[in-house]
């Protein structure tokens, strides 16, 4: 919880602490570039090929990390609740087709078609977004249409149907609220795949080369091969990624034991 | 019909839609495409005629259901045609790729499978110990932690900083070709070590927290308490429990291994290794696209048979699905 509170604040702060932008040239005091210079006063985390501040990308790669990881969360739970939801409360052909849809979804590997659709449409932030919700909604829908249809099945939901309930007056007031744990979990999930979804698209070069995000740092140091000389441009966006990806991840941990301690074990 | 025939017939149909419905998908990703596929391929002093001589041989000026079905066709009999640069057959190129993954998967999994289950089985036998605890939380930490900067990371300090390893590669250059070749040289396994041993630091985490989990199960359970009233030693009990705990672990496995082939690309494109997924990403890098298009449509099978299976396993093991 700390690490990730940490996080957001950078985020949310990343003008004030930044530095510099994140595309900022440094020059030294002969107007030539400070290339791959190691850690210093000036530049906390060094510098990169092209004299940008290591420090500086650092931190507003939180900002991309959290915005990617928050709006393809949301997006893909909304998507999947919905789906999930309508799926298993009517049954019927709706819920073949939309079955039908998630299993179509669970057999496109997500990172070979995300790189053949940006390949042919223009690489953006938005587009990784889209292609990341697409990715995200099927397990949460399958998830909570077995939900549903279990909750379905239970007296209060006849209760509410024997006093006259429309069918929306019953989704929306019995059987979501006993949905919604899930879908809080599958959120949490999310922040944590899309994050590392997106580094990983931008890490193979597939990201938006307008913003810098903590694989777009690491593609850029990778292919300057960075790892053979500059550390510090390397080890920064690396580690970042990793201890927000694990936090996220024991956080949801966490919240999953509670709120089923038969997974325990696993 | 038995109920199991038909679970089997149904998923099976399930199947060849889901096939059709992602070959109809990576159809129309590809005539999405902006520009004349000919525009990338045609020397800019190639004549008109020449140019649609070209596009006839193509059978791009046939209308778009023909060369839908065309399309179809040739896909399921794994025709791929030609690639646009390599002077080779698509299926020739994916087939030796395709071998060049398996080539890093296999060893790691089988490594993975083994000690997971082991160093699994005894953290869930030894409950509540300090083993146990850093065992779950190392593992933990592994299972989530991105293994693309593992290997970044494995990369920094074996092969450059102590300069044990070769930093990427899957044979030196000029070295062995066949695979028998290939799997009896020291070269290979040179050059496997790293890879491997990132993408074992991640997928063993997998049967190490299962196999934890279901030998806490097993280990209250009555034959345990026989066992022991009958004097086994220790290590004997361990080994019975740890069978009846085995078996969450193979409907794990299948799962495992199509998770594996998507983040494959990933660790293929840092240790160069010349693998399916690296070609996917050069043939979209090069505009490749008879290359690209043949790679996803073989990726997505990997996935849809690998769940394929993962649900019949699942049908046959478990009493509680029903077969509807």
């Amino acid at each position: 919880m700390l690490v990730t509170g940490l996080f957001i604040a950078m985020a949310a702060l990343a003008p004030l602490i930044a530095p510099y932008g994140p595309f900022d040239v440094a020059y030294d005091a002969d107007r030539a570039v400070v290339a791959l210079s190691p850690p210093s006063w000036q530049n906390w985390f060094g510098t990169t090929n092209q004299g940008m501040d290591v420090f500086s990308q650092f931190v507003w790669g939180a900002r991309v990390a959290l915005i990617v990881g928050l709006i393809s969360a949301l997006g893909s739970v909304i998507l999947g609740t919905l789906v999930g939801l309508v799926s298993g409360y009517f049954g019927g052909w709706i819920d073949e087709v939309l079955m039908r849809l998630t299993d179509i979804a669970f057999g496109m590997p997500f990172l070979p078609f995300a790189m053949a659709v940006i390949s042919i449409a223009e690489p953006s932030l938005a587009l990784v977004i889209l292609l990341v919700i697409f990715f995200l909604w099927r397990t949460p829908a399958r998830v909570i249409r077995a939900q549903v249809l279990s909750l379905k099945a239970r007296p209060f939901v006849w209760a509410a149907r024997a006093a006259g309930a429309s069918d929306t007056r019953i989704l929306v007031r019995e059987i979501l609220p006993n949905v919604l744990p899930l879908s809080f979990l599958y959120m949490a999930i999310g922040v944590q795949t899309g994050v590392m979804l997106e580094a990983a698209l931008s890490f193979l070069g597939f990201g938006d080369p307008n913003v810098q995000s903590w694989g777009i740092m690491l593609n850029a140091a990778f292919r300057a091969g960075a790892m053979r000389t500059a550390w510090w441009w390397v080890l920064p966006p690396g580690l970042a990624l990793s201890i927000f990806v694990i936090a996220v991840f024991m956080i949801t941990r966490a919240f999953e034991d509670r709120l089923n301690p038969q997974l325990r074990g696993i | 019909m038995t109920g199991f025939a038909r679970y089997v017939a149904r998923r099976l149909a399930l199947l060849l839609f889901v096939v059709w419905a992602i070959l109809t998908i990576i159809f129309v990703l590809f005539k999405l495409l902006p520009g004349d596929p000919t525009a990338i391929f045609v020397d800019s002093n190639f004549s008109v005629e020449m140019i649609e001589r070209q596009r006839a041989l193509w059978g791009l000026d046939d209308p778009i259901p023909v060369q839908y079905a065309r399309y179809l066709g040739n896909m399921l009999l794994f025709d791929f045609g030609e690639s646009f640069f390599q002077n080779q057959t698509v299926a020739a190129i994916l087939f030796e790729k395709a071998r060049n993954t398996a080539l890093m998967i296999v060893p790691a999994l089988i490594i993975s499978i083994v000690l997971g289950s082991i160093i699994g089985a005894i953290a869930g036998w030894q409950r509540g110990s300090r083993m146990e605890k850093t065992t779950v939380v190392t593992a933990l930490v592994l299972h989530s932690a991105p293994s693309f900067f593992v290997g970044i990371l494995a990369l920094m300090v074996f092969s450059y900083q102590l300069g044990w390893l070769p930093p990427g590669g899957m044979v030196s250059l000029g070295g062995p070709e066949t695979f028998w070749d290939i799997v009896t040289s020291g070269d290979y396994w040179q050059h496997l070590a790293l890879p491997c041993l990132v993408l074992v630091s991640r997928e063993i985490t997998g049967p190490i927290l299962l196999l934890r989990g279901s030998m806490l199960e097993v280990k209250g359970s009555d034959f345990i308490d026989i066992l022991r009233a009958k004097g086994l030693p220790e290590p004997q009990i361990v080994t019975h429990a740890a069978r009846n705990a085995l078996l969450p672990l193979v409907t794990y496995v299948a799962v495992m291994t199509g998770l594996l082939f998507q983040g494959q690309v990933l660790l293929e494109i840092i240790f160069a290794w010349p693998g399916i997924g690296r070609e996917l990403v050069v043939a979209l890098n090069d505009l490749d696209y008879p290359v690209a298009q043949a790679a996803l449509y073989l990726m997505a099978l990997v996935t849809l048979a690998l769940n394929f299976l993962t649900d019949l396993i699942y049908g046959a093991i478990d009493p509680r699905v029903t077969y509807d």
